[in-house]
């Protein structure tokens, strides 16, 4: 490990099979706070289901997952969102049918207006809560640079701006632990310089990530740290260049 | 206003209520429910009970009707919307059949098939409503209440969280949404509502009887809703004035009465065909991001 | 202990015939994951296609059975083909096609109660109608039959899903249409398939029904809402479960009568369904139920 904190999110022992096969298995890393680790691995190797284990899609068979210390395994995903840890989809999920800002507000703090009670109780209170919601998905939208298209439906949007706005609806939750899958999949080198340069600046804001990726190039640029998994397990963990330069390593990521 | 004018807004006001009710969970919140004839049914008996052994006033009754119906949906909603919104549908019918069984054969409280006489007319701060078009007035405004609440709850942060449920639920729940509790409060509200409307019609036919609230009643109130269009608030109440409008239609062409009622279901049924093939989102369907912020 | 029997032959023989609806009803369900509340008209057209081939046509009782099992499977083929099949073209929610399903179940079942008049239409069942006593227990030679029809379908069922080459097709897009395509399964065909063989195997419970008790348009949809139940109990996508949830689910109704005033019989399924979808949401022998595929 190369920092000397306690972790913020420690993953330790997990496993989780789907009928005969074993999708992750033993498996232990930590995530260090206000840090990028890259999580990387050859396709299959499991990575999206330990997203699915840690934030409450997907129940685990054994092992513990702890954001500080609270055990995250075993409570619904909304519960684990509360918590603190928000993610992304590879395959995006915007709200299509509703605009860019709203996609934002809904990451919003809105407690009063999203309680029946109080919204008809303490309507004044709701406006007010609503218009500050407003205030701060705008401020949000003006960090991504998606500010111009604050009224359009997510789905009129490029796709570089459809993955800004997925992670621009996860920092408006004030989580402190971002889970990014695949934030640079479908980019083209251009698209590329305005995700990439965001990321940084995520962290730069005091979050911390956890990204899926699978270029290389990006894995050595971005992460502070990285953890390979394969086939269920953390093969290593450690600075990108200890392994990127791995030959072992590389050729379980490339098959060769 | 002839009394047959009137009866016929009276009764459009009412569907109006249940259709809008209705309309917060197939359209706002896409869970189909099976079992609204059976809330309706439980407002109407609760409220007509509620008068005729406690001696309950109107708004008494109405409270007492909204909060039976709002438990009585939570008990099914509660279990089944845990798992999936088909278990729900199951469940709704479900409760549809067992409600229908309480007021057919619970004799002692209901009266069983005989159904209930008597119940009296509102009385409204000293006044007794008793003129056609004043129950107009009174069916109207609760509609137009109804109608507000709708809104309020569609435009604020709750009904952005309904809606962000129905385009991807799965992004709803990772970003902090507690999914099953949002259905649940709106099955509870789509119910109070729906029983409210029970609660007004007991007082104004003033009789009522089980078989006023059978399933064809809630397959006739979900065909209310999907043809008015559920994507805009006023799509139930166009719903609930075209179809009421259609038997009154059927009479003029001297249809023999028994083959009147299923040949009512008949053009309910192909409408409903004929709508989700060609036009499904109803008559006044469209924009529902711009009826959302108010566009 | 007598009663008890003849509650429990009762159950047994209502259990057969609530199976042939979940069978045919869960296996459409498992393959296309269509809420197919039409499959109730389907059970109800079988029962006039069987009333109509042999007071109408004048066929013997056998020739009309089988002509309208044919019938009936045709028939769910057609919906399929002509209303689920082009709104899932058009990208509808489920929601949508369970409506369109709903409507056409509405609008079959009175066009029949026009054509045909609501009240019940007997047929002539001969020598089936005969009593059996089977030691303190009355049954008719039909309610064996019953019995028996549900024992080889489920069998054939089986044998059919597991041996033939259509029976894996199907098996193959229950459990991943995704998959199925990448291997080269046309699915519009499955389906068509699928709703030929599920609507073949309930046509014969509506036909017993009617035979047992006569021909009546609106008892479809308490049919196929039951085996609904049954399939949910069993667990979605279990063939057995299917057949499992209808009996206990018969069993239960009938030997409820025992304890429970009868009115409230109907009662008795909808309390058995809660407490399932509470204790067990999969059922007997379904999936583990996940509340996301991600």
């Amino acid at each position: 490990m190369t920092a000397a904190r306690p972790p913020i999110l420690s993953v330790r022992g997990v496993a989780r099979a789907f009928g005969g096969i074993r999708a992750v298995d033993d498996c232990s890393f930590d995530v260090q706070p206000r840090l990028i680790t890259g999580l990387i691995g050859p396709n299959g190797a499991g990575k999206t289901t330990v997203f699915n284990l840690i934030t409450g899609f997907l129940g685990a068979d054994r092992g513990t997952i702890r954001l500080r210390d609270r055990e995250l395994l075993g409570l619904p995903p909304h519960e684990v969102q509360r918590l603190g840890v928000v993610r992304t989809f590879q395959h995006l999920r915007l709200w299509s049918k509703m605009t860019v800002l709203e996609n934002v507000l809904l990451g919003c703090s809105t407690p009063v207006g999203e309680n029946v009670l109080s919204l008809f109780l303490r309507a004044p209170a709701a406006r007010a809560e609503e218009r500050r919601a407003r205030e701060h998905a705008m401020e949000v939208l003006e960090f991504f640079g998606l500010v111009d298209r604050a009224r359009e439906l997510a789905e009129d949007l490029a796709y570089p701006e459809q993955k800004l706005l997925s992670m621009a609806r996860i920092f408006a939750t004030d989580a402190p632990v971002l889970l990014l899958d695949e934030p640079t999949s479908g980019l083209d080198a251009e698209s590329l310089g305005r995700i990439v340069p965001m990321v940084r600046r995520l962290v730069e804001h005091g979050k911390t990530v956890l990204l899926i990726e699978h270029n290389m190039e990006l894995i050595s640029e971005l992460s502070d740290e990285v953890v390979f998994l394969h086939q269920g397990r953390v093969l290593a963990a450690g600075p990108p260049a200890e392994i990127t330069r791995d030959p072992a390593l590389t050729e379980i990521y490339f098959g060769v | 206003m002839s009394a047959y004018l009137a009866h016929f807004l009276v009764m459009v006001g009412i569907y109006a209520i249940l259709a809008l009710s209705l309309n917060l969970l197939i359209g706002y919140s896409g869970i189909f429910s099976l079992a609204h004839a059976a809330i309706y049914g439980i407002g109407a008996y609760a409220s007509a009970l509620a008068a005729l052994k406690l001696g309950l006033g109107f708004w008494g009754g109405m409270m007492v009707a909204a909060s039976v119906g709002a438990f009585a949906s939570a008990l099914v909603a509660i279990p089944s919307l845990r798992v999936a919104g088909d278990y729900y549908v199951v469940a709704s019918f479900g409760l549809q059949v067992v409600v229908l069984a309480v007021f057919m054969n619970w004799t002692d409280l209901t009266n069983g098939h005989a159904g209930l006489p008597g119940i009296p007319r509102p009385n409204l701060f000293g006044r007794v409503i008793d003129q056609p078009f004043e129950y107009v007035f009174l069916a109207a405004a609760f509609a137009v209440l109804t109608w507000a609440i709708c809104r309020r709850l569609i435009q604020s942060a709750f009904g952005r969280v309904l809606q962000a449920i129905r385009d991807d639920e799965i992004a709803a729940q990772a970003m902090g949404k507690n999914v099953v509790l949002v259905k649940i409060v709106v099955a509870c509200i789509s119910s109070a509502l729906g029983a409210m409307a029970g609660s007004l019609y007991a007082h104004y036919i003033t009789y009522i009887n089980p078989s006023s609230f059978s399933l064809h009643e809630s397959i006739f109130i979900a065909t209310l809703v999907i043809l008015g269009g559920s994507e805009r608030l006023a799509g139930p109440v166009v719903g609930a004035f075209v179809l009421l409008a259609i038997p009154e239609l059927l009479k003029f062409l001297a249809i023999p009465d028994t083959v009147a009622a299923p040949m009512r279901q008949i053009i309910y049924g192909a409408l409903l065909i004929v709508f989700m093939l060609v036009r499904p989102e109803g008559i006044l369907g469209r924009a529902r991001a711009a009826e959302r912020s108010g566009r | 202990m007598d009663l008890f029997l003849q509650l429990a032959a009762t159950g047994l023989v209502v259990g057969s015939l609530y199976a042939l609806c979940a069978l045919g009803w869960g296996l459409i369900y498992g393959t296309t994951l269509h809420f197919h509340v039409a499959h109730g008209a389907v059970f109800t057209l079988a029962a006039y296609f069987a009333y109509a081939g042999q007071k109408l046509l004048g066929l013997p009782l056998a020739v009309a059975v089988i002509g309208a099992i044919l019938a009936a499977a045709a028939c769910g083929m057609l919906i399929d083909l002509f209303i689920y099949q082009p709104l899932e073209r058009r990208g509808a929610l489920r929601t949508t096609l369970f409506i369109a399903s709903l409507g056409l179940l509405t609008l079959i079942e009175n066009l029949l109660a026009i054509l045909f008049t609501p009240d019940p239409l007997r047929m002539d069942v001969g020598w089936l109608a005969d009593a059996v006593q089977i030691g303190p227990v009355f049954l008719t030679r039909l309610h064996l039959v019953s019995v028996a029809s549900a024992t080889l379908g489920f069998l054939a069922l089986m044998a059919f899903l597991r041996y033939s080459l259509s029976g894996r097709a199907i098996r193959a897009v229950a459990s991943s249409p995704e998959m199925a395509r990448t291997v080269g399964i046309d699915l519009r065909r499955v389906h068509l398939l699928t709703y030929a063989v599920g609507s073949a195997i309930s046509a014969p419970a509506g036909i017993l029904v009617a035979m047992d008790v006569g021909v009546e348009p609106y008892r479809g949809t308490t049919f196929v809402l039951l085996a609904s139940v049954a399939v949910i109990m069993g667990g979605i996508g279990s063939i057995p479960g299917a057949l499992l949830g209808a009996l206990v689910l018969a069993l239960l109704e009938n030997l409820g009568v025992w304890k429970i005033p009868s009115e409230w019989q109907s009662s008795i399924s909808f309390g058995v369904f809660l407490f399932f979808i509470v204790v067990r949401p999969r059922g007997f022998f379904g999936r583990k139920v996940q509340s996301a595929e991600i």
